[in-house]
């Protein structure tokens, strides 16, 4: 099991070095029993860090802003910034050095094994703690989670309330690491596609109902993009924020300007929103599940980038974000590949 | 706030046995009815399908009360290209159909109160008037904190406030204890007159007692904010809100399911260009997005994470307070409890609070 006393040290050690900018890791402050992400610049700071089940965030996404604040800044600070990435994470940072978004020296990465389990899901926690107050979750022995509550403690098997994606998880320790904490036994998984199998048996009709119920939920609070380390464009097709405007640029110019959707949240406009996130999400999506856990409606958006996956594995046998020096899936052709049209 | 007098000139308290609720649901036939509803293990105000399929609990849906005085998405006008080159428009005000929200929470009733000002005052809004004007606001007091991140006692509310409701339920067990607040809420009890009674003293007592036991269950405090519109004034260039907004995803959930919160947007929807046709659409808007508040020259005022939790923080303990005298914020905790990273408003403010001192 990852001992924190190991992954704190290590993370004193490099700040103490000055080897790392900062160092995006979790914490849990007082009044939550949930962990938050925490950006560290001291190396007494470093007591601060926590590893628990309620890690659920890819911190990757910060990755993201650190690379934006970093092109802004007149004389950057180019050192790396150490993150604390679990294997889903890790699986992240690849796609970014895939795209040439990061290089590998942007990141200095410790990783973390989630060994035989993963995170939880808040609501399935609910439903066994049943209305009483949380106040601690640890990782237990042998596949379990120890949950302290109000009322004492309870042991609770891992595959009850760990998060879908955990139940999915094809890598269960990182794939790239500066300094790895943990067991590195990998765990094998018999059905990666366990859930979206479910979904692919419902006739055409059932799973058009069943995502326009969906999607009418939808409050388009774009949790779902924000909380993702793939969704990094400059601009977003949600809002423009980039249409040049001079002193010359006429009423109607501005007026003109391309609008993808608009912002009422209906069925349309809805699903357009998401099937662009899934389609741009195709072989680039590592199932952090952020998305999912992140919505405040609970849509399972999560399923589509899912299937997304499956389609890249089974049309092309790619495996998403194993491989940094990979050519990245929709910017490559082989000769194997299924479609021709583009010989 | 001055609570509307009713009717008949007197408090008007009832007691409804619980079995006779959906009794009372089938007299308000004339309403659009809506309550909490669990639906994909969320809970949110939606319209009742039956009378037999409400169950008033301490519950926060994740959607507030507002989207149904102020929803999402509204119609200002329909626009049309004439024939001779001209244009028509065609306002499009909501219907005044009867509306009853059953199961409102106390802090969502105060929050009405506080959208109240912002659509009248100079300008009346008659979209957001219409539909306020046609809603009965059912509350319902919280016997047990419906939210671990409650916090209405901190920011001049209670469990069982009153402000902004018409009627208000105390769950006594196997009764409801019913307060009507208005004249709206006085006509909701007349409509199912037959199965009102008269409450005993010993009633009034009990609703009393579970109403102040309710206070005393609430976690979350917030202390000592008087200063903090005046400190938020000194902060405006802080580097405080660079370090506090590091972990912002920059997601629009802590704007939009707050009670509170009413910025909005407006854009022309066209359904057709030849002719020009459709129509000028208000949806909510929030400080947390990139395009908010973006100036035409591509100047934004509000460039960075940083500058849109300011305005949040901002707006909630400092403008609204110098414009209306009250904070805008209403202790709901849900912006807490729905951030995907935990950005907790109460600490945000409490550090504001210490603040160099």
């Amino acid at each position: 099991m990852v001992n924190i006393e190991d992954l704190k040290s290590e993370a004193r050690r490099v700040l103490k070095g000055g080897k790392v900018k900062y160092i995006i890791g979790y914490e849990r402050a007082s009044e939550t029993w949930k962990a938050n992400p925490v950006f560290l610049k001291n190396p007494e700071d470093a007591d601060k860090l926590v590893w628990d089940p309620t890690c659920f965030h890819n911190l990757v996404r910060f990755v993201v802003d650190e690379k934006r604040r970093k092109a802004k800044e007149k004389q950057p600070d180019t050192r790396p910034v150490g993150i604390v990435a679990k294997g889903c994470d890790s699986r992240a940072i690849i796609v970014l050095l895939q795209e040439k978004f990061i290089e590998r020296m942007d990141v200095y990465i410790i990783g973390v094994s989630c060994e035989s389990t993963g995170v939880i899901d808040e609501r399935k926690l609910a439903k066994k703690t049943a209305g009483k107050t949380v106040q601690k979750v640890e990782f237990g022995e042998k596949q379990n989670y120890i949950v302290t509550t109000e009322d004492g403690t309870m042991d609770i098997p891992a595959a009850e309330i760990m998060a879908d994606r955990c139940l999915e998880c094809i890598a269960n320790i990182p794939v790239v690491s500066d300094h790895l904490l943990g067991d590195k036994t990998k765990r094998a998984v018999a059905r990666p596609f366990q859930s979206v199998e479910k979904l692919e048996s419902l006739s055409q009709e059932d799973k058009w109902k069943f995502w326009t119920d969906q999607m009418k939920k939808c409050i388009r609070c774009y949790a779902c993009r924000s909380a993702c380390p793939m969704c990094y464009c400059d601009e977003c097709v949600v809002d423009t924020i980039n249409f040049a405007v001079t002193a010359d640029t006429t009423a109607e110019e501005k007026a003109q300007r391309i609008k993808w959707l608009e912002k009422s949240p209906i069925d349309s406009e809805n699903i357009f929103y998401h099937l662009v996130r899934a389609i741009h999400l195709a072989g680039r999506c590592i199932d952090c599940g952020e998305c999912e856990r992140a919505c405040p409606v609970n849509i399972p958006l999560r399923m589509l980038n899912k299937k997304m996956e499956k389609e890249a594995k089974e049309l092309f046998g790619y495996d998403v974000g194993f491989d940094a020096d990979q050519p990245a899936l929709i910017s490559c052709f082989r000769d194997g590949d299924p479609e021709d049209f583009i010989r | 706030m001055e609570i509307p007098k009713i009717l008949s000139g007197e408090m008007m308290d009832k007691i409804l046995a619980k079995k006779d609720f959906p009794e009372w649901l089938k007299k308000l036939e004339a309403y659009r009815v809506y309550a909490p509803r669990k639906q994909d293990d969320v809970w949110n105000y939606e319209p009742v399908s039956g009378p037999g399929n409400v169950q008033l609990a301490d519950v926060m849906t994740a959607v507030p009360a507002k989207k149904i005085v102020f929803p999402q998405r509204e119609y200002f006008f329909e626009f049309r290209e004439t024939d001779d080159n001209g244009t028509k428009l065609t306002e499009l005000l909501p219907e005044d159909n009867p509306v009853v929200v059953f199961g409102v929470r106390p802090c969502e009733g105060k929050a009405v109160t506080l959208t109240d000002k912002v659509f009248s005052g100079e300008f009346e809004d008659p979209y957001y008037w219409k539909r306020r004007n046609a809603t009965t606001l059912v509350g319902l007091a919280c016997g047990t904190p419906p939210s671990p991140n409650c916090f209405c006692t901190s920011v001049n509310g209670s469990p069982h406030s009153k402000e902004g409701l018409d009627l208000l339920l105390t769950d006594l067990g196997e009764t409801f204890y019913a307060e009507a607040l208005t004249k709206k809420g006085e006509k909701l009890i007349l409509e199912g007159q037959k199965l009102f009674k008269d409450p005993k003293p010993e009633d009034k007592k009990k609703a009393e007692k579970i109403q102040v036991e309710a206070e005393k269950k609430i976690r979350r405090k917030l202390n000592r904010i008087e200063n903090v519109p005046l400190k938020l004034k000194g902060m405006f260039d802080s580097p405080f809100w660079d370090d506090e907004s590091m972990s912002c995803i920059r997601c629009g959930i802590c704007t939009y399911l707050c009670p509170t919160c009413h910025c909005f947007d407006m854009n022309d929807e066209v359904e057709t260009t030849t002719p020009l046709q459709g129509k000028r659409v208000r949806t909510w808007d929030t400080c947390q997005f990139p395009d908010f508040t973006m100036h035409s020259s591509g100047h934004n005022p509000r460039p960075e994470k940083s500058s849109r939790l300011r305005q949040r923080i901002n707006h909630k303990f400092q403008y609204f307070v110098e414009i209306w005298q009250n904070y805008q914020c209403t202790g709901c905790g849900r912006c807490i409890s729905l951030c995907p990273v935990g950005i907790d408003i109460i600490k945000v403010v409490e550090k504001v609070r210490d603040y160099g001192s």
